[in-house]
């Protein structure tokens, strides 16, 4: 009989698997969640992370690294201009395609809440 | 010759234009908030979608492309699936971003307009480069280079510029920012008899005639529609018109109920 946690566990893991290893390897935190859902929406956007902190409402210092790691992770690229670092939007189909199926199960609340319960425990 | 002309969709503009903009040229259009300017520019990237096979690319500055979709959709432009058949891009950055962007070989912008082979662009707007220097000298010479730079790229462009005042006469310096453009269109709100109205003026047609009369235009469901020109008052750019002799004439002498 499983206790509490991994029952838990087991109907929060209950999603696509695809979708859950992209929470789990690169949608690992709050604010990539948002960078991720306005880039899914103004996807050619290409500006500097300052500017990016702005259309989002942040702070530049909080959004920064979030962008460098969602590059590292193959989400965005990174491009250096004239002494700027530019964000833009991966144009891997595939990359997009699985963006575009979690940005379309996030209207769903079932699956809402067992996103952010991943997140959580990859911010523990 | 109309061929040689690129149509803005718009028909009683393009009766103005005498047939529409020169093709490759910086186009500005100009006016206060709400008088209609990015309607006019999405009117023409629209046309040259739908009617004529001419993709288009949007260059926004600060205003997010989610709200052209919206906008667009509401006269029942389909920007979204523009987009997905490689016909449109809605391109938002900064204008520090695009000034390097244009400055380097094969840049993004470069890349983006060969890819999709567009015609024509609309830059929304030129106002946001006024950050980029408090000296009128350096940012003319600023925007002169950024419109060089887009005409590098081959395309027909539309670039609004947002006025500070509701009415009246325009500051100097936009001006000079006229002086860089090929063309001049002035979109105004005008007050005839207590009642505001948009009016419209090709100022300047760079290498071509043009119609120079101020004519009357609304913003419809279908987009902006350029009506009959302004009978029987004068002062119109003023900002407050009054009638002409022969009208207050007629307005004093002539009207029903004069003995």
């Amino acid at each position: 009989m499983p206790d509490g946690d991994d029952f838990a566990a087991s109907l929060m893991n209950d999603i696509d698997p695809r979708l859950l290893e992209l929470i789990h390897t690169r949608i690992n935190s709050f604010i990539k969640w948002d960078l991720v859902r306005f880039f899914h929406d103004n996807p050619h956007t290409a500006d500097t992370a300052d500017s990016i902190a702005r259309y989002t409402g942040r702070d530049v210092r909080i959004v920064e690294p979030e962008l460098l790691q969602l590059a590292r992770d193959d989400v965005l690229e990174v491009e250096e201009l004239a002494g700027m670092r530019i964000y833009t939007l991966v144009e891997d189909r595939d990359t997009l395609n699985l963006i575009a199926s979690f940005i379309r199960a996030c209207d769903d609340r079932q699956f809402r809440v067992k996103a952010i319960y991943h997140v959580i425990r990859s911010l523990r | 010759m109309e061929s040689q002309r690129v149509p803005t969709g718009i028909a009683g503009l393009d009766e103005m234009l005498h047939g529409g903009f020169l093709p490759q040229t910086a186009n500005l259009v100009e006016g206060a908030t709400g008088t209609g300017k990015t309607t006019l520019g999405m009117q023409f990237i629209q046309h040259g979608i739908a009617a004529r096979g001419e993709p288009g690319i949007i260059l926004t500055f600060e205003a997010f492309p989610e709200h052209y979709y919206r906008d667009a959709s509401a006269f029942g432009w389909d920007f979204p699936a523009h987009e997905a058949q490689n016909r449109l891009r809605v391109i938002m950055s900064s204008p520090e971003v695009t000034r390097a962007d244009l400055q380097q070989i094969n840049g993004r912008l470069e890349r983006v307009a060969g890819q999709i082979g567009a015609r024509r662009m609309l830059v929304d707007s030129l106002s946001h480069f006024d950050r980029l220097s408090a000296d009128p000298v350096e940012l003319r010479r600023i925007t002169y280079e950024f419109i060089n730079g887009l005409k590098r790229l081959g395309l027909t462009a539309v670039l609004t510029r947002e006025n500070a005042a509701l009415l009246g006469e325009t500051p100097d310096s936009e001006e000079e920012l006229a002086f860089v453009a090929d063309s001049v269109i002035m979109l105004r709100y005008v007050e005839i008899q207590c009642t505001v109205h948009r009016a419209l003026v090709v100022l300047k047609l760079r290498g071509s005639d043009h119609h120079k009369d101020i004519r009357q235009y609304a913003i419809t469901a279908h987009g902006l529609e350029v009506r009959q020109r302004f009978e029987g008052t004068q002062g119109l750019m003023s900002g407050t018109a009054t009638m002409t002799h022969a009208e207050a004439f007629v307005a004093a002498f002539l009207s029903p109920g004069t003995p």
